[in-house]
C-alpha cells in the first residue's frame, strides 16, 4: 500500500490514553478498594541461603485484626512460566536474602506490619552460592530437586546435580576448521550487573478466592493476564476457567510484569482468610529484593578471523547468573542460541548458554530480554577485533553484517525483507560524523582540557523470545453509532499499543480515529486470548489479528449490503463510514445502518449485530535442534544500530553523552510520536545500564542497595543532550507480513547502547572497558591506571 | 511503619522543653526528610514526635552586618539558596544547598536538621565548618554555644544531650570579597549523595580553609593542611599541589557508595579544582 493511500498509519497521533492520565483520572490496582479487602505483608528472609527450621506465629495470631497468616506449608504449590521452580513461599529452605517465609493478611496495613513483626523464624544457614563460578563447581545446590522439576523438555535443558537451570547450545559449521582457517585470534570476557527494571508503579494484586469453589478472582499490575490465567491455574491444579484476571492501567512493566508473580501467593492468602478479598502491594524494597530483576551476566568469547577482516569462527559462553530462581530466566539464556553472537555472519560456531542458580534475588524478563547483556560483550570484542586488525570499525562491521543469503547462527535464511542492520550502521555513523578513531595527536591535544571527546558505534538485533506456537487475537464490536470498539489481549502499559491498533482498526474501515476505541480493563472473561504483553511483537502480531478483524467486519457488512444493494459483496467498496457500490456510487448504507442488522421499510430485517475477530498465529518456528540450536525461532527480526558521539571528564571520570543517534530497520513507522517515545526512554534506560545501575551484594549476599538511596537511575540530569531516532522505511527491506511493513521496536532502543558508549570510551581513552556499569569511578581509576602504567 | 507516636507541636521554646523534659526520648521533626526515613523502615521505634516548626526562634533567618548570619532550625534548604546575603557572602553555602537532594525536598528540608542527623556526607556541614559557624543550643538550663568543629562526635553522633534542642546556627560574618566554593562528587549528576563534598574558603586576607564530607566518621575542617596553604604562596602551582597534599589529611572508607580509592583520587581532583577558582575569584 502506498503511503499516500494511508489515512492513518504514520500519522503521529497522541496516545488515547494520554489526557486520562495526566488527569490523574486512569485507574490502577494501587487505587483499588474492594468491600472487605484486607492488606498483606510479608516477611523476609534475612539469609541468602538457610534451612528454615522453625516458623512460631502464636505472637502474630493475637494481634487484633489479623484475619490470616500464611507460611511455606499453607502453599504446596510451585510456579513458574518455562521452569517450575519457584515456590509460592519458601518451603523448608530460603534460596535468597528478600525471599518471602511468611506472610498476614489483616484489616489494614499498619496491623498486618505489625503482626509480621511478631514472627519469629529460626534458620540454620547454609553455604552460599554468590556467582557463577561457585555455581558451576558444583559443591553447593541451589536445588537439589531440580531433575524433577517441570519444564518445557526439549527446549530447556537442566543438569541434574549442578546448579546449571539449561544448558543451550548453537553449533553450525565446522569451529574447528573455522580457527584453523583463522590469521589471528582474540579471546575476551565482559560481564554485566543484575540491574532492576524499576517501574513507577510496584508489582500489586488483589486476589479473591470464592470459599466455596474453585473460582479466583484476580486484579493485577501484571503485563500478562492470560499467562497468569494459565500459570496461577496450573500452580494451585485448578481449571483455567476458574481463574479470571483483570488488568487496568498499569504503571510500566519493563518485563518485570511479564509471566506470574504475587498472583498465586496473594489467591493463597485469600483463600487463608475464607475468601475476603486481599491486597498485596509491593513496597519499593520489595520491588528491588523480593520480586525480580535482569540477570548478571558473563561472556566468555574467542573469535577467528582472516586478515581481511572476515569472521571465520566463534567460540562463546554466556553465563547467566540467574539468582534463585530460573522460571523465566531460562528462556532469556535461550535467546542466545540464536542471537547470542549480534547481527553478524559466522559460518563456523559454537555456542554455549547456561543459565545458572545463584543465592540471589532472581531473574526474569528485562527489556531487551538478554540482548543487552550479549551485545554488551559481542560488541565491545567486534571493536576490540578491528583495533587488533587496524581496520575501523565501521568498516569491520559492515563486512561482516548479515546480509540477505546469509544465515543466522541458528540457521536461518536472511531475505532481503528480514531488513538491513547496515542500512541502520550507515545512518548513524552519518549522524554522529564518524570518519574514523580519534588519533594519538588529537588525543593529546584535547587532554590538556581536561576533557576527551569520542565517537563509538555499535549493531544490534532481536526478535520475539515466545514459544513457536504463540497466538493472538482481537474481537471487533460495531455500535449503532458506527463507532467500533475493539477488545485485544495486550496490556498498554505506555508502548501505545492501544492507540497503534486504534490506528490499523481506523485504517481498514476507513473511519475517523475518533470512531475507534480499544478498549482498557483487559478482563480474561471477556477479552481475546494474548499470550504476554512482551517480546516487541505486538504491533507486528497484534496489528496483523486487528487488521484481519477489520476486513473480516467489512466483509460482514458488505455481505449484508450486497442483499440490500441487490448486488455482489465484491462490487462493494467502503469509506467514510458507509458501503457503497464501485461504479454506481450513489447506491449506498452507512455503517450505522448495518451494525445491529438492516431494517428494511416494512420492517424485515436481516444481518445482525456486527462483530469480527481477527486471529493471529505465529508463522512457520520451530524450536531450535536440542543438540544445535538449528531452527528458526526468529519470527521477525528488527536490527539497528547506535552512534555515540561523548566527552570524558579525565579527572572525575563522568561521562557525558553529547549526542545518541539510533536508527532501526523498522520497516514502516505507525505512529512517529509513540515509536519517538520508545526510543527516547530505551535509549535512556539504556544509558543507566551504561552508565550507572546495578545490583550490589554484600559478602553473604545480601542486597546492599535495596532502594533509591543506593540504586540510582538516570534522571533528567543525567540524559543525553541529544538523541536522534532514525528510522529505516525502504519498501525494499519492510516486513512483508507485518502490518503496512511494520516491525516491532520496543525493546530495541535500549541493546547495545551501554557497548556503543563503551566503544566511544575507547575512541576518547584507548582504554578496553570489560564491566558495566562505567560510573565515574570505574572511568576514574580506569584513566588513573593506564597513566600509571606509562 | 511500627510506630505509633504521639505528635506534639508546641508554640513556644518553654513548652518544647518542658514536653522533652517530661519525653527525653521525643524525636525532633522540622523538615522530617531524614526522620521520615527512619521510622518508616523501622530503624527506630519513636512514641513521641515533637515539631519545632511553630517555635518562634527557629525561624530566625537573619544577616546583620558584624554579627553575620543567623540560620535557624526551621530554616529550609531552598530558603537559604534563595537568600540574598547568601549568595553575595556565602557562596558555599548556596552551591552546597543546591546540591543537596532534589528541589521538592529542599523545599522541606532544613540546615539544622542536616547537621543533626550528623550523616559523615552531610552536604551543609562543611560551608559550616569554613565559616566557623556555631550552633545555638537551648536547653532546660538555658542556652548554650558549640563551635560546629566539636558539634560532631562520630557517624550520626552529635554532643546533644536529650532535652537540648538546636535553635540554630550562627555563621561569622563574612565581607563580599570573601571567596568560597562547594563541590561534589556523586554517582550521578540528578539528586544524589555525595561520595566526597569539600568548601574552600579564602578571606580578604587570603586565610583559606577547608572542610570536607564524606572521608571521615564525622565532616571535618582539615586544620593541618591549612596551616601548610598558609606556608605557600597563592600560585598557580597550589592547586596541583593541594591535590596531592589533601589525601595525606582524610581517611576516606570503601562503602556502598564507593572506594576508598575513588574518594582519594576524587578528593584531590575536588581540591585541585576548588583551588584554582577560588583563584580566579581574585585570590591571588
Amino acid at each position: 500500500m502506498r503511503d499516500q493511500e494511508l489515512k492513518h498509519i504514520g500519522k503521529p497521533y497522541n496516545r488515547k490514553d494520554g489526557q486520562e492520565k495526566v488527569t490523574g483520572q486512569a485507574v490502577y490496582v494501587h487505587d483499588m478498594e474492594l468491600p472487605g479487602m484486607l492488606h498483606a505483608k510479608c516477611v523476609h528472609s534475612p539469609h541468602a541461603h538457610a534451612k528454615i527450621v522453625s516458623i512460631d506465629t502464636s505472637e502474630a495470631e493475637k494481634v487484633p485484626g489479623v484475619k490470616a497468616i500464611v507460611t511455606g506449608k499453607d502453599a504446596p504449590y510451585r510456579v513458574g512460566l518455562y521452569m517450575v521452580d519457584k515456590n509460592l513461599i519458601a518451603t523448608d529452605k530460603v534460596r535468597y536474602q528478600g525471599e518471602i517465609v511468611a506472610a498476614v493478611a489483616a484489616v489494614d496495613e499498619t496491623t498486618a506490619e505489625r503482626a509480621v513483626s511478631l514472627i519469629k523464624v529460626d534458620y540454620e544457614p547454609l553455604p552460599i552460592i554468590h556467582n557463577v563460578d561457585e555455581a558451576l563447581e558444583g559443591n553447593i545446590l541451589v536445588h537439589e530437586d531440580l531433575h524433577t522439576y517441570e519444564h518445557m523438555a526439549g527446549v530447556f535443558f537442566p543438569q541434574k546435580g549442578t546448579n546449571i537451570a539449561s544448558w543451550n547450545r548453537t553449533l553450525k559449521g565446522d569451529v574447528k576448521k573455522g580457527f584453523e582457517e583463522a590469521d589471528f585470534v582474540l579471546e575476551d570476557e565482559f560481564s554485566v550487573p543484575a540491574v532492576a527494571h524499576v517501574p513507577m508503579e510496584t508489582h500489586v494484586t488483589i486476589a479473591k478466592a470464592d470459599p466455596y469453589s474453585d473460582k479466583v478472582e484476580i486484579w493485577s499490575s501484571g503485563q500478562s493476564p492470560f499467562a497468569i490465567r494459565q500459570l496461577l491455574a496450573k500452580s494451585l491444579g485448578i481449571n483455567k476457567s476458574d481463574v479470571h484476571v483483570t488488568v487496568p492501567y498499569i504503571g510500566g512493566g519493563f518485563g518485570g510484569k511479564a509471566g506470574i508473580h504475587l498472583e498465586p501467593f496473594v489467591t493463597i492468602l485469600s483463600r487463608a482468610a475464607k475468601g475476603r478479598p486481599v491486597k498485596l502491594k509491593a513496597t519499593r524494597e520489595e520491588e528491588f529484593n523480593l520480586l525480580p530483576t535482569r540477570a548478571g551476566m558473563r561472556t566468555r568469547v574467542k573469535t577467528g578471523v582472516k586478515k581481511d577482516g572476515s569472521i571465520t569462527a566463534m567460540e562463546i559462553y554466556h553465563d547467566w547468573d540467574s539468582g534463585a530462581y530460573a522460571d523465566y530466566g531460562v528462556n532469556v539464556g535461550k535467546t542466545a542460541v540464536y542471537s547470542g553472537a549480534g547481527p553478524y555472519h559466522v559460518p563456523n560456531i559454537e555456542l554455549h548458554s547456561r543459565t545458572i542458580y545463584t543465592n540471589k534475588v532472581f531473574s526474569t524478563a528485562y527489556r531487551g530480554f538478554g540482548h543487552l547483556e550479549t551485545h554488551w560483550g559481542i560488541e565491545r570484542h567486534m571493536e576490540r577485533i578491528a583495533t587488533e586488525l587496524g581496520m575501523d570499525p565501521f568498516d569491520f562491521r559492515m563486512k561482516n553484517a548479515l546480509k540477505p543469503g546469509d544465515t543466522t547462527i541458528s540457521g536461518e535464511l536472511v531475505y532481503k525483507t528480514t531488513g538491513s542492520p547496515t542500512a541502520c550502521l550507515e545512518a548513524v555513523a552519518k549522524e554522529i560524523g564518524w570518519t574514523g578513531r580519534k588519533t594519538e595527536a588529537e588525543r593529546a591535544e584535547e587532554l590538556k582540557t581536561g576533557k576527551i571527546r569520542g565517537k563509538g558505534l555499535a549493531l544490534l538485533q532481536k526478535a520475539p523470545a515466545m514459544p513457536s506456537y504463540t497466538s493472538t487475537a482481537a474481537i471487533m464490536q460495531m455500535n449503532e453509532d458506527g463507532h467500533v470498539k475493539v477488545m485485544i489481549g495486550a496490556i498498554d502499559m505506555g508502548q501505545g499499543a492501544n492507540t497503534v491498533m486504534a490506528q490499523i482498526a481506523a485504517e481498514e474501515l476507513k473511519i475517523p480515529m475518533d470512531d475507534v476505541e480499544v478498549v482498557w480493563n483487559v478482563d480474561t472473561d471477556k477479552h481475546p486470548y494474548d499470550w504476554n504483553t512482551v517480546a516487541s511483537k505486538y504491533t507486528f502480531m497484534g496489528g496483523n489479528a486487528v487488521r484481519k478483524a477489520a476486513k473480516n467486519m467489512i466483509q460482514q457488512m458488505k455481505e449484508v449490503a450486497a442483499q440490500v444493494l441487490r448486488c455482489h459483496p465484491d462490487e462493494l467498496e467502503h469509506d467514510n463510514g458507509v458501503i457503497y457500490h464501485v461504479h454506481h456510487t450513489h447506491r449506498q448504507i452507512p455503517f450505522k445502518k448495518l451494525a445491529m442488522g438492516y431494517m428494511y421499510e416494512n420492517g424485515n430485517g436481516i444481518g445482525g449485530p456486527v462483530i469480527a475477530h481477527g486471529i493471529y498465529m505465529a508463522s512457520g518456528l520451530t524450536n531450535p535442534d536440542p543438540e544445535t540450536g538449528q531452527g528458526r525461532p526468529g519470527l521477525v527480526w528488527t536490527f539497528g544500530a547506535h552512534g555515540v558521539d561523548l566527552e570524558v571528564d579525565v579527572e572525575t571520570g563522568e561521562v557525558h553523552v553529547l549526542k545518541i543517534a539510533s536508527a532501526f530497520d523498522i520497516g514502516k513507522v505507525i505512529n512517529k510520536k509513540l515509536v519517538d517515545g520508545q526510543v527516547l526512554g530505551g535509549v535512556i534506560q539504556g544509558l543507566g545500564s551504561a552508565l550507572i545501575e546495578g545490583y550490589k551484594f554484600s559478602p553473604d549476599a545480601k542486597l546492599l542497595n535495596p532502594s533509591f538511596t543506593d540504586n540510582k537511575i538516570p534522571t533528567a540530569k543525567d540524559i543525553p543532550d541529544q538523541i536522534v531516532p532514525i528510522y529505516i522505511e525502504d519498501p525494499e527491506t519492510a516486513q512483508v507480513d507485518g502490518p503496512y511493513g511494520a516491525r516491532g521496536i520496543g525493546e530495541h532502543p535500549m541493546i547495545s547502547v551501554p557497548s556503543a558508549i563503551g566503544n566511544a570510551l575507547y575512541d576518547a581513552l584507548e582504554i578496553d572497558f570489560y564491566r558495566l556499569p562505567l560510573n565515574p569511578e570505574s572511568v576514574a581509576l580506569a584513566i588513573a591506571n593506564a597513566s600509571k602504567k606509562q | 511503619m511500627l510506630s505509633k507516636f504521639d505528635y506534639q507541636r508546641p508554640k513556644s521554646l518553654q513548652e518544647a522543653l518542658t514536653f522533652l523534659g517530661e519525653y527525653p526520648e521525643t524525636k525532633l521533626l522540622a523538615g522530617g526528610t531524614d526522620l521520615m526515613v527512619v521510622l518508616r523502615r523501622n530503624m527506630q521505634i519513636v512514641d513521641h514526635v515533637l515539631d519545632i516548626k511553630e517555635i518562634p526562634e527557629t525561624k530566625r533567618f537573619e544577616y546583620k552586618p558584624g554579627e553575620g548570619l543567623f540560620i535557624g532550625a526551621s530554616v529550609t534548604v531552598n530558603q537559604i539558596s534563595e537568600s540574598e546575603p547568601v549568595k553575595e557572602r556565602y557562596m558555599a553555602l548556596k552551591q552546597a544547598a543546591d546540591s543537596l537532594a532534589s528541589y521538592q525536598l529542599r523545599n522541606r528540608a532544613t540546615l539544622v536538621g542536616n547537621i543533626c542527623n550528623a550523616s559523615p556526607g552531610a552536604d551543609l556541614a562543611s560551608p559550616l565548618l569554613v565559616f566557623d559557624a556555631v550552633v545555638h543550643i537551648a536547653t532546660p538550663q538555658g542556652n548554650k554555644e558549640v563551635p560546629i568543629q566539636s558539634f560532631f562526635t562520630g557517624v550520626k553522633r552529635t554532643v546533644l544531650n536529650p532535652g537540648e534542642i538546636v535553635i540554630g546556627v550562627q555563621l561569622a560574618d563574612s565581607e563580599t570579597e570573601d571567596h568560597s566554593v562547594f563541590l561534589k562528587q556523586a554517582r550521578i549528576k540528578g539528586h544524589d549523595l555525595g561520595i566526597a563534598g569539600i568548601t574552600l574558603r579564602m578571606t580578604p586576607s587570603h586565610k583559606v580553609s577547608v572542610a570536607m564530607s564524606a572521608v571521615a566518621p564525622t565532616p571535618i575542617r582539615l586544620v593541618d593542611l591549612e596551616k601548610q596553604i598558609s606556608e605557600k604562596s597563592l600560585d598557580d602551582t597550589l592547586p596541583e599541589w593541594l591535590e596531592s597534599e589533601i589525601k595525606n589529611h582524610i581517611k576516606p572508607i570503601s562503602d556502598i557508595r564507593s572506594s576508598a580509592d575513588y574518594r582519594l583520587h576524587i578528593s584531590g581532583v575536588l581540591a585541585k579544582k576548588g583551588m584554582k577558582k577560588l583563584l580566579e575569584m581574585g585570590g591571588k
